[in-house]
């Protein structure tokens, strides 16, 4: 008996070295290229020809500056938070008004419309990116910054509605009620009983949406060709074609363009997970 | 109990009730119907019309019925952007999701330390704006890059062609998704089985199930319905894949690498646009992620739910 215990013991270690190896392996397959490019980074272009897989020694940081210049970082920063948080803030507010006229105030269209909103949750929207630029051409938004924030905040709007929704079922209708006979009108509750109480869900949705606006491409690269409103994943590709035998710059480009959503990631990793989670339950 | 006075302000409010639910609705309505329903009802109208750029709205334009759906299943380009979409699906179902899986698992059931540390690293591409992803690869598998360096360590004579053959070209866009989105399917995972109940595994244990049998006859019967969710996530997934091809490829070596949104967007954007031919491939994707929602219905009706 005692030996049969030892043995399992000895086996669920060996087990248990087997699992660490592949995690390990796994892991560092993940973070290989990624340290590469930090790596080539902090090389100087003919030092990057020379060595291209070694440490950088001397660790050359100019390319940083040179590269935050050439790519007009500080403009494509800027956007970039601007369509992030504003996108972020109409959307939580749109679609939680809603949300609570869908789960509190019995009405015949809520049926059709709540629907319709969790078909575009599945919607592929590269599907529609033609008409939507032809139409954002035609009434003039072409080359506009609400001209990009209006299908920004369209997007946005079917999972916010979806997951606000379930949640404000859940808030018991008492409250809303007891709060009708004291002469509260809706606008009134939703703004000071209902949208506090969200704050969970309006987390998990916050973190949803600035992950997607952030890294968004597809529709701002054909909406936008003007410099001054692109944002820094359109910007970004300058470093792709005409600089991208300037090596040094090229890896320093993009580590500045990896770098917030790393912050972020290390800052928020709990609630990016479980907002991810949260949002495949419905594809 | 109601009083009198409390049921005169209910039945005034029916009115005020109306009135408030379109005022809470009706913005994110109207929002929602001209960014995403009428685009996707208007680009069906537009690929059966002869429209060639130029004014969109009021302009007199001849019904042509699907003759540019006839062209686009004429183009061989339309087969070789579909052929990469099913490779990109295969390679979700038969990489992302069984390693997903398996990783998840293992996390799931601590048969590995540092958890949290495992589980952040694996997710972490996932995180990481797509076109610094796809910039980033395009380095990485070219000639001068990290990959081909790696390769002459072994074989000094290496020659790298990868992204210039086309008949390889896919290899390393396919091997780029497998790297991305392997932790997206794993948290999917891992969500789910935290939702099964401990107890229930533990007597499984303490039964006297070993890891495999425990695994086998409570964890997949228990994620079914997810595990097909999973798979139906991946054919969405590939429909939506533009971004990343779009950085690192741009769908070359001659088109070997594109997928049917590139296909569109090449058609729409590049060169002189055939507006009607990408609003007919347009219309062509509308169609699958409809078919993809009805099939998603019928799974839910099928497995209860998505637990």
């Amino acid at each position: 008996m005692g030996r049969e215990i030892r043995h399992k013991t000895r086996a669920a270690l060996v087990y248990r070295f087997i699992m660490y190896l592949v995690f390990g392996i796994i892991t560092f397959l993940t973070i290989y290229p990624l340290l590469w490019l930090v790596m080539s980074s902090l090389k100087t272009t003919q030092a990057f020809q020379m060595d291209r897989l070694g440490l950088p020694n001397p660790i050359f940081l100019k390319n940083y500056p040179m590269a935050w210049k050439i790519g007009h970082f500080d403009v494509l920063f800027s956007n970039s938070v601007f369509y992030t948080i504003t996108t972020t803030i109409v959307v939580l507010i749109l679609s939680f008004a809603a949300a609570f006229g869908f789960a509190k105030i019995p009405s015949r269209f809520t049926g059709f419309l709540h629907g319709s909103f969790v078909i575009g949750i599945l919607l592929t929207l590269q599907s529609i990116m033609v008409p939507l630029f032809l139409m954002t051409n035609a009434v003039g938004l072409y080359n506009t910054r609400i001209g990009i924030l209006i299908p920004y905040i369209g997007i946005g709007l079917p999972m916010g509605i979806y997951l606000g929704t379930e949640y404000i079922k859940s808030i018991p209708d008492a409250l809303i009620e007891s709060a009708r006979l004291e002469g509260a009108g809706y606008l009134k509750i939703f703004f000071s009983i209902i949208a506090p109480m969200t704050k969970p869900v309006a987390i998990t949705l916050a973190i949803i949406s600035f992950t997607g606006i952030w890294n968004e491409f597809m529709l701002i690269n054909i909406l936008a060709s003007k410099e001054a409103i692109k944002s820094l994943p359109v910007g970004i590709l300058k470093f792709s074609g005409a600089l991208a035998t300037d090596y040094g710059k090229q890896f320093a480009a993009l580590s500045i363009g990896m770098a917030p959503m790393l912050a972020f990631y290390a800052l928020f990793h709990k609630q990016i997970t479980q907002g991810v989670s949260a949002g495949a339950v419905k594809g | 109990m109601l009083t009198l006075e409390d049921s005169v302000k209910i039945t005034t409010s029916k009115g005020e009730e109306r009135w408030a639910y379109w005022l809470l609705v009706l913005p994110a309505v109207l929002l929602y119907f001209a960014v995403i329903t009428f685009p996707t009802i208007f680009s069906i109208y537009l690929s059966m019309t002869n429209f060639s750029g130029g004014q969109l709205f009021g302009a007199e334009l001849t019904f042509v019925g699907f003759r540019h759906y006839g062209e686009m299943f004429k183009d061989p380009y339309f087969w070789l952007a579909l052929k990469n979409n099913f490779y990109i699906i295969l390679v979700s179902v038969f990489g992302q999701i069984p390693i997903g899986f398996v990783l998840a698992y293992v996390l799931f059931r601590k048969l590995v330390g540092l958890q949290n540390f495992f589980q952040t690293m694996v997710y972490l591409p996932n995180t990481i704006s797509t076109i610094v992803i796809g910039v980033m690869f395009q380095s990485f598998f070219s000639p001068y890059g990290a990959y081909t360096e790696l390769l002459k360590k072994i074989n000094p004579t290496y020659e790298n062609t990868l992204m210039l053959d086309p008949n390889l070209a896919m290899i390393p866009v396919l091997i780029v998704i497998l790297w991305m989105y392997t932790g997206y399917y794993m948290i999917i995972f891992l969500a789910n089985m935290q939702k099964i109940d401990q107890s229930v595994i533990e007597a499984c244990r303490i039964d006297g199930a070993n890891e495999f049998q425990t695994l086998r006859f409570l964890i997949l019967p228990a994620l079914s319905g997810v595990i097909v969710t999973t798979a139906i996530l991946a054919i969405s997934g590939s429909l939506k894949s533009f971004d990343l091809i779009f950085a690192m490829t741009a769908g070359n070596p001659a088109r070997r690498t594109s997928v049917l949104s590139l296909y569109m967007f090449d058609n729409a954007f590049r060169g002189s646009p055939d507006y009607p031919l990408a609003n007919a491939i347009s219309t062509f994707m509308v169609a699958l992620s409809f078919l993809l929602i009805i099939v998603v219905r019928a799974v839910e009706k099928r497995f209860g739910g998505r637990e």
